[in-house]
């Protein structure tokens, strides 16, 4: 596959998937292209027998996140991040806020599986690890955010009181 | 399976709870930053540009300079008021056979 058709191909997923890691849109376009960049500089590091296109790039994003988690480890987590979802005005808002509450590799797990459609077995060749781990990783996060996300339960609204 | 505690999400409320996160599209200058757009060659050809250095250009524009300053080879003209009617062709023709020194005419 021409990088051109991989980019046509994949660009949203992985500008998704980077965006649901870091919430930041700028630094998700400066990591997709940092990523597409990385496969026009060398085509020849993809191996089709290690896994397919999508898993290849996802591994090299999932890697430029990390890289930037490092670089501003200073920075920390938003203080918004552990906030109560009740006081979001928008489930959406809450969601993201749970999400990125949960610890990364519940993240990036949840992320790839709920919203970008990657298999358990993929996942675990994008994060290096084994699928079952990857399961467990994925079954905590849920647990985890069926907690957090309680206060959106229908019936009660978003300010935590209970609905007629 | 387990009951739900009171506070806790079902799976379907979870579910559905999560499709309530979007995410922006990706801006479409992204493409463009990484493969950016090459005219054809016939269109190529008006719009290209050549970088030339500072001193080349100086030189270049001196010999152009030049060139325009000298003076072109002079071309003379004819005497004015001639005219071809006047030539005629030669009428008797007088060979002169001119020999070498010591063989007498």
């Amino acid at each position: 596959m021409r990088p051109e058709d991989a980019f046509d191909r994949y660009h949203q997923a992985v500008f998704s998937f980077v965006y649901r890691l870091t919430r930041r849109a700028d630094l998700a376009e400066d990591i997709t292209q940092e990523c597409f960049l990385a496969l026009l500089r060398a085509p020849g590091r993809f191996d089709e027998e290690r896994g397919s296109m999508k898993t290849y790039l996802y591994g090299i994003a999932r890697n430029l996140v990390l890289k930037n988690y490092r670089d501003s480890r200073d920075c920390q987590v938003d203080a918004d991040v552990a906030a109560d979802p009740r006081e979001s005005l928008e489930v959406g808002l809450a969601v993201e806020r749970a999400v990125a509450a949960l610890p990364h590799l519940q993240q990036e797990a949840l992320v790839l599986f709920e919203y970008q459609g990657v298999t358990l077995e993929e996942i675990a060749q994008v994060v290096g690890a084994e699928a079952g781990t990857v399961k467990g990783r994925l079954h905590r996060a849920r647990e985890n955010l069926r907690r957090a996300l309680a206060p959106l339960r229908q019936g009660k609204d978003i300010h935590g009181t209970t609905g007629k | 399976m387990e009951p739900l505690e009171n506070d806790e999400l079902s799976d379907l409320e979870l579910d559905r709870v999560l499709r309530e996160w979007n995410t922006p599209a990706a801006p479409a200058r992204l493409r463009a930053a990484l493969f950016p757009h090459r005219a054809p060659w016939w269109q190529a050809i008006w719009t290209a540009s050549v970088r030339v250095p500072a001193p080349a250009l100086y030189v270049l524009a001196l010999l152009i300079l030049l060139a325009w300053l000298r003076p072109g080879p002079q071309v003379l003209q004819p005497r004015a008021g001639l005219d071809f009617n006047e030539w005629k062709p030669v009428a008797e023709l007088r060979p002169k056979v001119i020999r070498s020194n010591n063989v007498p005419n």
